[in-house]
């Protein structure tokens, strides 16, 4: 058995596309997507800021002071271009003459005696990926209804500008945010290193499992191996191993990726606080969040590989494999609602348990009952999947397909 | 010795099978097995080389692989020396070199790392591995490639380095399927020395061929089988009389022919 592990990771390490999928895709590929999407994001973001929109008004002088404002806005030109009915404006809209139409109907007297609220229209197409043309209008509009606000408390006699404010904000929402910085961090964390580490647990084994199984198949390998003195047990099992190796070796580089990549980004933007809140995270709780991936390692090595040896050529396991990376994110999803949190019931749960418990361990707040019943649950889960591949591997049926 | 005897061995139809390629003129298929191997039996005593003939389809292949304990048999006995090898798989495992058409090469290990590696499989030790290597490697001429990785390797390069995996352990019977099957001249002349060689040694060599030239020069037994049954199991001489020629390419068609008759 350690005589075909040890051949398997010879084999492994001199595989070109594994090392990328098991050192280099974590350790530069993932930074080098985040920094690109990050730098694109941030530029779309700053030509968004800096956009000028093409605008025209119906009805200017009926909300003077409005449209005051967005005339003398950097963002907004106005269009000299006679629209008289609010058609004309959407229809421009349509066509891309202009970026946004203000329609309004002015002043109209209500029933009371009192004037009704003016209504303001803003046309827009809002189907862009980032638009900020309600934004910027919404913020124009606040300090336009701020200034009408105070114009109408004048005419009904209150002139005090300390009681005009009162009457405007008459109750004021403190919220205190009682959470510490590794609660709040850990939060955050939490919602990214369960997606980061769990698919690329799956992702560490699948390419190895292909690999180890069907591509042994296709090559001829397998049957080589099969009429050598060792069991069929010891096979899989020097198999299993070499999987769950490479596994176990892809989160860990994640992980060390992610703290390098901290270290990194601290000397860059000097966050400072991410790096204290990772210190108080312990050695303890960081010792439990790679345990609680030996188990999760061991089911996801041991399907991989039952579902590569079933398959007759390299191509039919990567079909069969695909879905699985997909079907990884539905629980991954239900962990993320809102809501939920580590219970009895949920600790049951296959990979929401251990998404849940990276969060909580994450945040300080985890009950260590709970993760211990997570390991005792996913080792169970594990040792019955690797006992099922081995019964697998042993079927002639299944071997010789 | 190794013996063979009244072997079965039969395989499930899948249902893609069954909707679309099911033979009803093949006397091997019924509702829901393909009966690839009736009833085979055959036996090379020490020292001997029986060649294994029949048309492609005709069950040789998987009779091998039930020799060389890759498939357990239905029904049947195939022994080695008097010992079970059905019953005792890794008896039969050490006993035997295997080489077929689907028994490939480690790609991203060298030739000599394969060759080793199988020997270490086997259970030899590290100064018996080195010492039947330099043999293996000097018999089969393959110092010019051993530090080759196996990917890189012509198909020849690549018959001789099986060849010394599948004999690196100097197995008591040597199984080979179709071992010649699209080497070049001078390959062939190689593989063919080295079974005569083995059969120097007084091991038993069981080898399937569709080159009748090769039984001529190689083997003292001749063993026949079609649509999964034996036709015939005897010596070369016995081969020529009962297939009522010389030529022994006539003498294999007679028998066919006969044998499909009765």
């Amino acid at each position: 058995m350690f005589e075909v592990f040890k051949k398997e990771i010879k084999e492994l390490l001199r595989d070109k596309k594994t090392l990328l999928f098991i050192i280099a895709l974590p350790l530069l590929i993932f930074p080098l997507i985040f920094g690109v999407l990050g730098y694109f994001m941030v530029q779309a973001q700053v030509e968004a800021d800096q956009e000028v929109h093409k605008y025209a008004i119906i009805a200017r002088q009926d909300i003077k002071e409005f449209s005051d404002k967005v005339f003398y806005h950097k963002n907004f030109n106005l269009v000299e271009a006679e629209y008289t009915v609010r058609d004309e404006l959407i229809q421009a809209v349509k066509d891309e003459d202009i970026d946004v139409g203000i329609y309004t109907t002015g002043a109209v007297a209500g029933s009371s005696g009192h004037d009704a609220p003016i209504e303001i229209e803003i046309l827009f197409n809002n189907a862009s990926r980032i638009n900020y043309i309600s934004e910027k209008l919404t913020e124009i509009f606040s300090e336009y209804k701020h200034v009408e606000q105070l114009k109408k408390l004048s005419i009904y006699g209150i002139a005090n500008g300390k009681d005009k404010e009162l009457i405007l904000d008459p109750v004021k929402l403190i919220e205190t945010d009682t959470a510490n910085a590794r609660e709040s961090i850990g939060e955050k964390l939490g919602m990214l290193l369960p997606y980061l580490l769990i698919p690329l647990v799956l992702t560490g084994a699948t390419y190895p499992a292909i690999d180890l199984g069907a591509g042994e198949k296709e090559r001829g390998t397998l049957e080589t191996l099969l009429l050598t003195p060792i069991t069929r047990t010891q096979i899989v099992i020097g198999k299993f191993l070499t999987i769950f190796s490479a596994s176990i070796a892809t989160s860990l580089f994640t992980v060390a990726s992610l703290g390098l990549w901290i270290v990194i980004a601290k000397s860059i933007f000097s966050a400072e606080t991410i790096i204290d809140v990772i210190a108080i995270i312990g050695a303890y709780d960081l010792f439990l969040i790679l345990l609680l991936l030996l188990p999760l390692a061991c089911i996801f090595s041991s399907v991989v590989l039952a579902i590569s040896i079933y398959s007759r050529t390299f191509k039919e396991a990567q079909n069969y494999l695909g879905p699985l990376s997909i079907i990884v994110f539905v629980p991954l999803a239900i962990s993320m609602m809102p809501n939920m949190e580590l219970t009895l019931k949920t600790s049951l749960i296959p990979i929401v348990n251990i998404s849940l418990a990276i969060q909580e361990l994450l945040k300080g707040t985890v009950d260590y009952n709970f993760v211990y019943t997570i390991l005792l649950s996913t080792v169970f889960i594990g040792v019955t999947t690797l006992l099922f591949c081995v019964h697998w591997f042993k079927k002639e049926s299944v071997l010789f397909r | 010795m190794i013996e063979v005897v009244g072997l079965k061995k039969k395989f499930k139809l899948t249902k893609d099978h069954k909707k679309n390629k099911l033979d009803k003129t093949d006397p091997r298929e019924d509702k829901d097995y393909f009966h690839s191997v009736r009833n085979v039996s055959f036996h090379c005593n020490k020292g001997e080389v029986l060649g294994l003939l029949g048309p492609n389809g005709a069950g040789k292949t998987t009779t091998l692989r039930m020799i060389s304990t890759a498939l357990t048999p239905d029904e049947g006995s195939i022994s080695i020396a008097g010992h079970d090898i059905i019953k005792k798989p890794l008896y039969g495992r050490k006993s035997i070199g295997f080489l077929s058409g689907s028994t490939g090469l480690y790609g991203r290990l060298t030739v000599k790392e394969n060759i080793e590696y199988f020997a270490k499989l086997h259970g030899m030790k590290k100064a018996a591995i080195t010492s039947r290597c330099e043999e293996l490697f000097s018999l089969l001429d393959m110092h010019s490639f051993i530090d080759k990785r196996a990917d890189n390797l012509s198909t020849g390069m690549k018959q001789k380095a099986n060849i010394a995996r599948a004999v690196v352990h100097q197995p008591a019977v040597v199984v080979l399927d179709e071992p010649t099957t699209g080497l070049d001249i001078m390959t062939t002349q190689t593989v063919i020395t080295f079974i005569k060689g083995l059969k120097a040694q007084g091991t038993p060599v069981i080898f399937s061929t569709h080159h009748l030239d090769e039984v001529a020069l190689l083997c003292d037994r001749v063993a026949v089988i079609n649509e999964g049954t034996s036709c015939f199991d005897g010596t070369v001489a016995d081969f020529k009389q009962v297939g009522k020629s010389e030529e022994l390419n006539q003498a294999f068609m007679n028998i066919l022919t006969e044998k499909r008759d009765v």
